[in-house]
């Protein structure tokens, strides 16, 4: 019963993490019709960038503003050098974004090195709950996702920024001709994107291991919560990401991993056949 | 006020403008009619500059249109209402009334907007989407006057309404042109046209045929057979 709680509640705070990644990706797909397959990469910037603030500075707490910081002025960058000019054409942008998941991976490995490493908790105590010490840090990760994921959609429901972004991914043209600077909107989207994966990787960085591949795991499980909320549907992408990492949590206490993720790839063939739409449209907006 | 002089574009190896020339004066309400395919959205859309021009000037008072980004036209003057209304359905009725507006609301221009259009006002939480074919061309005709244009373009802004506020939105159209705003009108139905527009341009395979007044063309019945293939007006 204590490892069923332990790893649901572990895989439930990865969901949440998972969470404001998946919706970097889905508003990069929605709005600029990018397969971004980078966008694990953006995560594991995130994740070295809080390990060099820390090496740096002494302080991990600098990570929360530093990561994301520098991931939005790294994202603008990429949309304009390399997304930009390919925007259109789905297959390149495809290759494009590959070529780009290896330059980061490369340039990681380079700098910081090929060996994971690992930062250490910064609040080390633990809390009793059902029977179980865990970790305040997890509760403190899951917190900062929730203020993130709600701070995201405040900011699309109630700033212009938001509302323009919402008016593109319906209708560019028609966006266009109602005075919106779609191609201002596009990079922005980009950099917020990179930005709010920087900052799960920063908070990831404590309960994960840091290193230069360690992107390459989470695509795949935020293609999946991106699919299985619907394409374009940022709280069903978000809802599905929870979803998926706490049936994982749940499934992984009775099994072992590997059948965890064949259950959530089971799942997400089964939402393409029978809904492909996505499991969470109501939620649409 | 709006100038296109030998406007030309081609949409892959097609030729769709072949030399448009046209002019609508200050206050002035100006229909541009002809068959299906002529090329008629095209030209708005190039005045819009939606579409890549490979030709030719737009001029909106003096100004060439070519020199600034396409979502700066709307802030120099010039409203569009787009064919098939193109308001946004997953954002609410204020949203797409104040989506142009570079600060967040603008409510002398509300105030005005509503008295134009009262029924907007007690659906502005509501979505776009959740409106009737008529509602959401009252709102895509409220939301290009929140920018306060002076010309606004219109392509075909009765298609597919119910005829009772067909004849609420032409009233509304002659209504802001009598206010001093200029109007450029694309539309199918030909009655509306002549109705509201006291100049008609003619369009026939990408360039404009004839130029002249709604009340000489009703006098020549063979150009509105040849060019609208109607047989009466």
């Amino acid at each position: 019963m204590e490892k069923l709680f332990l790893l649901a509640m572990n895989g439930l705070i990865w969901g949440l993490i998972i969470a404001l990644i998946a919706l970097g990706l889905a508003i990069i797909f929605g709005l600029l019709d990018i397969i971004n397959l980078a966008h694990g990469d953006f995560f594991m910037v995130g994740t070295v960038l809080a390990w060099a603030t820390l090496q740096s500075t002494g302080s991990f707490w600098l990570a929360f503003i530093v990561a994301p910081f520098i991931g939005f002025i790294l994202g603008a960058l990429i949309q304009q050098v390399v997304i930009q000019p390919i925007r259109n054409t789905a297959m390149l942008s495809i290759v494009a974004t590959f070529g780009l998941s290896l330059i980061l991976q490369e340039s990681v490995r380079i700098t910081y090195g090929p060996t994971p490493g690992r930062i250490l908790p910064p609040i080390q105590s633990t809390i009793h709950l059902f029977g179980v010490d865990y970790e305040v840090y997890r509760l403190f990760a899951a917190v900062v996702a929730i203020l993130a994921l709600g701070g995201f959609f405040l900011f699309l429901q109630h700033t212009k920024l938001g509302t323009w972004m919402r008016a593109v991914r319906h209708d560019r043209e028609i966006a266009v001709a109602m005075g919106i600077p779609a191609g201002r909107v596009y990079i922005l989207t980009f950099a917020i994107g990179f930005a709010l994966a920087a900052l799960g990787g920063v908070v990831a960085a404590p309960i994960t291991t840091v290193d230069f591949r360690g992107g390459v795991d989470i695509l795949p499980f935020c293609f999946m919560a991106v699919i299985i909320g619907g394409l374009g549907n940022l709280p069903g992408t978000a809802a599905a990401a929870v979803l998926l990492a706490f049936v994982e949590g749940v499934i992984q206490s009775v099994t072992d991993p590997t059948v965890a993720r064949i259950a959530s790839l089971v799942l997400m063939s089964a939402v393409l056949l029978l809904r492909p739409q996505g499991l969470f449209k109501g939620l649409t907006r | 006020m709006l100038n296109l002089k030998d406007v030309h574009v081609h949409i892959g190896k097609l030729h769709i403008l072949q030399g448009v020339n046209l002019q609508v004066k200050p206050g002035e309400c100006a229909a541009l009619l002809g068959r299906n395919g002529v090329g008629k959205t095209t030209t708005l859309r190039a005045i819009m500059g939606l579409a890549r021009r490979s030709g030719g000037t737009v001029e909106f008072e003096g100004f060439d249109l070519a020199s600034c980004e396409p979502h700066e036209i709307p802030r120099r003057g010039v409203g569009y209402v787009p064919q098939g209304r193109g308001i946004f359905p997953n954002l609410t009725v204020l949203e797409n009334l104040c989506i142009g507006l570079p600060g967040r609301r603008d409510l002398e221009r509300e105030e005005y907007v509503f008295g134009c259009f009262p029924r907007l006002e007690e659906r502005l939480k509501q979505s776009g989407g959740t409106l009737s074919g008529g509602e959401q061309q009252m709102l895509a005709l409220a939301r290009c006057l929140m920018m306060r244009p002076k010309l606004i373009i219109l392509d075909e802004p009765t298609e597919g309404i119910m005829p009772r506020l067909v004849s609420q939105i032409r009233r509304e159209i002659h209504r802001i042109n009598q206010a001093g705003v200029s109007i450029l009108l694309v539309e199918q139905n030909v009655e509306t046209a002549l109705k509201l527009c006291p100049r008609v341009f003619l369009m026939e395979k990408g360039a404009i045929v004839y130029n002249g007044t709604a009340h000489e063309l009703k006098s020549k019945p063979e150009i509105v057979r040849r060019y609208l293939g109607l047989s009466k007006q």
